[in-house]
Formats: structure tokens, sequence, C-alpha cells
């Protein structure tokens, strides 16, 4: 499609101009007359019968009516407010304002119209919900009178349950060791005769002598926690004087006649005639076995070496125990070499 | 000329419809656009002067059928048209319509012995 030129456009302008078109449609005339202008050219006619063509199809008096129309259709959708505000600043107030002022009126008279209604009413509302009593109406007096309201003494039944029978108990604490000054007469343990009527506990109770149930602590007391844990304390700390000292299985003779099998009189010794005792330290564990074996004061010449390596072997310890639980001990063990 | 000036005649009170129809079948148009796809289809019988669909157009716009968008083309603003959600409803009644009525002005101008048989 040929463009039209500048000057030609210009032209068709300068006669829309001077019809008075609109401006808001002349863009668009504008556009529909080039257009067609355009269209002449395509064809092949000279410029000027087409315009002449164009001035004689929209003539004065079409454009005029164009113009009317619109300003017609705008004035529909325009209120008296935008002819009051045209040209003046609407962003004031007063314009938005006068605007909604027939909503506003709106609303408020259906609000009034409602509230004065319901005010009118209300008589006869409350009169429809609170009926009033009829003559027929068949009433009661019902009369008041105070009355004292005390409450009801009743002996609870409680149900004295029988206490289960407490075990007679003698007090027999751990001994500990201390200072002979610190030492309570109070805390000594108890004697065996007192032992075979009672049970060993923490306190002194007069209970049934004789009973052979074992209570068990009860839970949550934190006794039965708190017991083994001290157990696997005590466990861990090694004894020097326990109540039940270790002793080698069989006792004292088993242990001479162990020790009389298995010593050896070392050559070294017999040889510069030494004779003595080696003491040998060492710990019997909770299980019973011999551990740390040294010796801790010896008479030289291979004796004590001896005597270590014997101690080591005997394996079968009955451990010492410690308020019946048994317990790691240290012991020392004296051994004589003596030279027949 | 005497056959466009009263062709107009008729065309007056169709306008909208067609308007509407053409703008239905296209995704968007412009005025001059407008006027020349009418021309073409009939071929020249129905001429619509840009007198009368300017204001046809502005009025649709104005009742919501329309939405426009401007856009520069050449240099020019053109103004497209097309067709609302509620346009295209109105399209198609309208066009219902102008075809119910074409059918019933048929029926009036054939001649009677002719309808009846």
């Amino acid at each position: 499609m040929k463009r039209l030129q500048n000057d030609r456009i210009d032209l068709i302008k300068k006669y829309l101009h001077s019809c008075k078109l609109d401006p808001e449609l002349f863009p668009e005339i504008l556009d529909h007359l080039a257009c067609e202008a355009e269209e002449r050219l395509w064809d092949g006619k000279p410029f000027e019968q087409i315009y002449d063509n164009i001035m004689e199809t929209a003539d004065g008096k079409v454009l005029l009516d164009l113009s009317v129309d619109h300003k017609n259709l705008l004035a529909m959708e325009n209120s008296f407010n935008d002819i009051v505000f045209e040209g003046r600043n609407k962003l004031y107030g007063a314009y938005d304002l006068r605007k909604s002022y027939g909503q506003t009126i709106q609303r408020s008279v259906i609000m009034g119209v409602t509230l004065f209604i319901l005010i009118v009413m209300f008589p006869n509302l409350y009169a429809r919900l609170v009926p009033d009593p009829k003559d027929d109406d068949i009433a009661y007096i019902v009369e008041a009178k105070p009355i004292d309201i005390r409450e009801m003494i009743t002996k609870p039944l409680v149900k004295l349950e029988e206490p289960a029978p407490a075990p007679k108990t003698i007090r027999s604490l751990t001994p500990e060791v201390l200072p002979d000054n610190q030492v309570e007469m109070e805390n000594l343990p108890p004697a065996l005769e007192e032992l075979e009527k009672a049970q060993p506990d923490s306190r002194t109770l007069d209970g049934v002598e004789d009973i052979t149930i074992i209570i068990p602590p009860a839970a949550g007391v934190g006794s039965a926690k708190s017991s083994p844990i001290e157990v696997e304390i005590k466990n861990e700390e090694t004894f020097l004087n326990v109540e039940q000292a270790p002793q080698y299985n069989g006792g004292a003779e088993a242990m001479s006649a162990f020790l009389q099998k298995n010593l050896k009189y070392p050559m070294q010794a017999s040889r510069a005639g030494i004779q003595g005792r080696v003491f040998v330290q060492f710990t019997v564990g909770s299980d019973g076995k011999v551990e740390n074996v040294a010796a801790l004061k010896g008479i030289g010449f291979g004796c004590d070496e001896e005597a270590v390596r014997v101690v080591k072997l005997m394996q079968n310890w009955m451990p010492g125990r410690q308020a019946g639980i048994p317990v790691r001990v240290r012991f020392t063990l004296p051994i004589s070499f003596q030279l027949n | 000329m005497d056959n466009i000036a009263t062709s107009n005649e008729y065309v007056r009170g169709t306008l909208k419809t067609i308007v509407l129809n053409l703008l239905a079948e296209h995704d968007r148009m412009y005025g001059y656009e407008i006027t020349q796809e009418v021309k073409e289809r009939t071929g020249g019988a129905i001429a619509l002067t840009f007198g009368a669909l300017y204001p046809v157009l502005h009025k649709l716009e104005q009742e919501g059928l329309l939405i426009t968008e401007s856009v520069e083309v050449d240099g020019r603003l053109r103004k497209y048209y097309s067709l609302t959600t509620y346009g295209n409803e109105t399209a198609q009644t309208k066009t219902n319509d102008l075809e119910r009525f074409i059918d019933a002005v048929r029926l009036l101008l054939a001649p009677k012995n002719l309808a009846t048989e």
C-alpha cells in the first residue's frame, strides 16, 4: 500500500481542523480518511481527485454531525457535576462529595426509615415477645421461705486398712571408716543374736519377729534405684578393711598347702643363705580374681619375684564382703622363706 | 448513488448488528477496515459511510460491548475495536434476531400465493 506523504496528511488535517472536528474524534477520522486516500492512490488515481472526493464524502455537515453526536454521547455519561466541575480541581474533595451525594442520601434514608420503624414498632414487638397474662390464666403463688441449709456431717466411712505386718528390724548401717573420736556409738553394727530375730534395716522397729517376707522397697522412694548405683560405686572402691576379709578358697590350710606345693626356694637365696618374710600386696576383686600383685617389702635374691609369681597363680579367692556385698579388697600376705 | 442512498435507509437499523457480527468474526478491527470489509463482502451493495459508522462504534463502546486500543501505525494513531464478553453475547443474540427478522420480511415480500404453497 502506498504511504501517504506527510504534506498530504497535513492537508487533510488542516481541512478537518477547519471543520472544527471534536479533538477526541480527530485521530480516528484522520486515520480513516488517510486509509481511504492511500487505497485510492493504490488504484492509480491522482491525489487532487482523491482529495476532492474526500471533501465531498466528509463534508462539513457530516463532520459536524459526528462531533455533535459524540458530544451528546458524552453528555449522557457526564452528569450535572461534571459540567459544574469542568476545568476545575476535582481532587479537592467537593467533587467526590457531590458525586457520592446520591448514594449517601439513599443509604441514610434507608437507615433512618429502618430505625424509625423499629422504634415505632418496639412496644408492639415487646408485647409479642413477652405476652401479658390473661385473666383466665391459672396462677400459683409460691411462697418462698428461707431455708437454712446446713452441711450434713456424716462420719466418713474410713476403712482402716490393716497395715502390713512390719518385720522387726534392727538398725544396721553400712560401717564407715572414721577417726575414733567421730565414731558414734549408736551406729555400731548389731550383734549376731539380734540379727537372728530381726532384719537389718536403716532403723530399729518393733515388728513381727519371725516374719520372713522381704518387702520390696516402695517404687518411687528412690532407694531401689539408688542402691545399685551405690553398690556399683563400692565395687569400684578398693577397701583396706572389710567386715569379712577375703579368704583363699578352702581356708588358711589350703592356702599354705598351695604355697608349699608351688613355692620354690630361689637358688640365689638358698646359696646366699637368705631367709625371711616377703610381704606381697594384692587386690582381691569382687569376683575373687587376684590383681595388682606386688612385693611390698622383700628380702631380695629372687624371693620377691618368686612370691609374686606364686600369688599370681592363686585365682580362686572368696572376695571380701562389706554389708554382704562382695567388694574389692587390698590384701597383704606375708610369705616366709626359711632354710631348713 | 441512488442505490446506496436507499440501502443506507435499511442499513441504519441493522448497522449495530452488522458491526457486532463482523467484530465477532475478527479479533480486532479499525473503522476503515470495517467499511472495507462490508464493501467487499456485499460487492459494494452496502457502503458504510464513516459518518454513520463512528457514532455507532462510539455508542457500542460506551455501552460496554466494545473495548478500544490505540496503536500507532505509519505515524498515525489507529483505534482498534474488539468485543468484550458481554459484547460477544449481544452479538449472538442480535444476529439471531436479525436473521429471524429477515426471514419474516422475506415472507412478507413474497407473493401471497407463493407463500401459502
